[in-house]
């Protein structure tokens, strides 16, 4: 018989040391364990805020952001939100799922930043609201859409909507199509949208 | 959910717009993505789960599904998919590891080292006791190495099953009378019994995916089959899911989720490997990220 029974799962290899001084630690796979060991610790949010400004290892950044979600408090969200303006697209990206993954606690931050100065912020923005509650979702990006001047995230808030939109969207939606109306791909994207949206075709 | 709460299952009326959102939503949401010609096979389940949850349009449901009130995308899901399990199930996969994974795990290990299985969940151990057996039938090598195979799921009820060994006709309908007839003995109510060699081949164990401390037990795995789990999960939990997971790998080790699965949308830790019988995630060997 070549198959044998395991005597047991394997050894745990759990650091000995103190998650907060692993953080400091030079080498990467033991920053990653104490980003691991500090999931859900609400009072390591300070702690994980500084490893990740510091940390240059995407793995470890991912087990640190992960270590934030899994706090999911107003202090994690925080921390997080300045990842938003990250020249880096790939820390941005991480920034976003991170946010995207905590659609309840990161409500109260939505209207400041979708009424954020620079547009990138708001159109990126538009995506944390893909996970909200619909009502909640449709509110804040018509909200936006009522007065956004950039076409762009006008685009990204009508993309968003068209998955998770309610009929109360319909009439920023018309409005929006108007007012953009010499920019043909978004009366296009918005009928797409309202026809998605009320069920019916366009 | 309560399936009886609808009561009656009328039809309710469902455009092709409202269709193509709610695959957009499915796809998004599990990777599970369903053409036009599946339409009746769409409506069909969208109707029944509208009726379960006593919602009255498509609308309502849509609204109940987005916020996952009562777990119903998992209802959903069940619908969706083929929740039988039997023997040599997604095979392409079971394939993929003989021709191509193990083949290039062993190119690093020496004859006799111990090459390490893990099969979570389990359920009742038709994938463990299938990865055993396409091992014994399949690979020229499985004399040369220790192979150790893990079973592990949360239910703990599905373990002493999968301990059991015991299965009805269905759950072997891909196996050929020979392999049956080798490592099966037939016992009361028509079922049969795994061969008892295999069943103590098999260390079958209660894990948490996304208990860290429970996940720590568990390290040094080649291989992994994690089959049709992570779709259950919200998205923080598929994160912890995808980390614990690569702790559990040694480096250069390989995983394979369920047809309808990505780890490209869950994580970026993995490397996409594809094969000529199937796609699965690798952790990298060097690991400078």
């Amino acid at each position: 018989m070549p198959l044998i029974r395991g005597k047991n799962s394997g050894a745990s290899s759990e650091s000995s040391g103190s998650p907060q001084a692993a953080l400091d630690s030079p080498d990467a796979d033991s920053r990653w364990m104490a980003a691991r060991a500090f999931a859900g610790q609400a009072d390591a949010v300070p702690a994980l805020a500084a490893a990740l400004a510091r940390e240059p290892i995407p793995r470890v950044r991912e087990a640190i952001m992960t270590a934030l979600i899994r706090i999911g408090n107003p202090a994690s969200i925080d921390v997080l939100l300045p990842y938003l303006r990250s020249q880096d697209a790939g820390v941005r990206a991480a920034a976003i799922e991170a946010l995207q993954a905590l659609p309840e606690a990161i409500a109260p931050f939505m209207p400041p930043l979708l009424s954020d100065g620079d547009s990138d912020v708001r159109l990126l923005a538009t995506e944390l609201a893909r996970n909200m509650e619909a009502s909640q979702a449709t509110r804040l990006l018509c909200e936006l859409i009522e007065h956004e001047p950039h076409p762009n995230v006008c685009a990204a808030a009508i993309d968003v909507l068209t998955e998770v939109g309610t009929l109360e969207a319909l009439p920023t939606l018309e409005r929006c199509a108007a007012r953009f109306a010499a920019t043909p791909f978004l009366p296009f994207a918005i009928s797409v949208a309202m026809s998605r949206i009320s069920g019916e075709k366009s | 959910m309560d399936d009886s709460k609808g009561g009656s299952s009328r039809a309710v009326h469902i455009s092709s717009e409202q269709v193509q959102r709610f695959c957009e939503f499915l796809y998004r949401r599990t990777g599970m993505s369903f053409a036009e010609s599946k339409r009746y096979f769409i409506d069909r389940r969208l109707e029944d789960r509208i009726a379960a949850t006593g919602s009255s349009s498509f609308q309502e449901y849509f609204s109940l599904l987005r916020t996952d009130a009562d777990q119903e995308i998992e209802h959903l899901i069940n619908s969706f998919t083929v929740n039988e399990t039997y023997f040599y199930r997604e095979e392409h996969q079971l394939r993929c590891m003989t021709a191509s994974l193990l083949d290039d795990i062993v190119s690093r290990r020496e004859p006799g080292a111990t090459l390490r299985i893990w099969s979570i969940p389990c359920s009742t151990g038709e994938e463990p006791y299938s990865i055993a057996l396409w091992l014994m039938e399949n690979w020229p090598q499985v004399d040369n190495y220790n192979i150790e195979i893990v079973g592990s799921d949360i239910d703990t009820r599905a373990l002493r099953a999968a301990a059991e060994g015991i299965y009805g006709d269905r759950a072997l309908m891909r196996l050929s009378r020979d392999i049956i007839g080798r490592y099966f003995t037939s016992v009361t109510g028509g079922n049969h019994q795994i061969d008892e060699g295999l069943r103590n081949s098999i260390e079958f164990t209660q894990a948490n995916l996304i208990d860290t401390k429970d996940m720590m037990q568990y390290r040094d795995f080649d291989l992994i089959f994690c089959r049709n789990v992570l779709i259950y999960f919200d998205d923080a939990s598929r994160r912890l899911a995808a980390e614990n997971l690569y702790d559990c790998l040694r480096p250069g080790g390989y995983i394979c989720l369920g047809h309808s699965e990505s780890m490209s949308r869950i994580s970026p830790l993995f490397r996409v490997s594809r094969f000529p019988d199937a796609i699965v995630y690798q952790r990298p060997e060097a690991d400078h990220g």
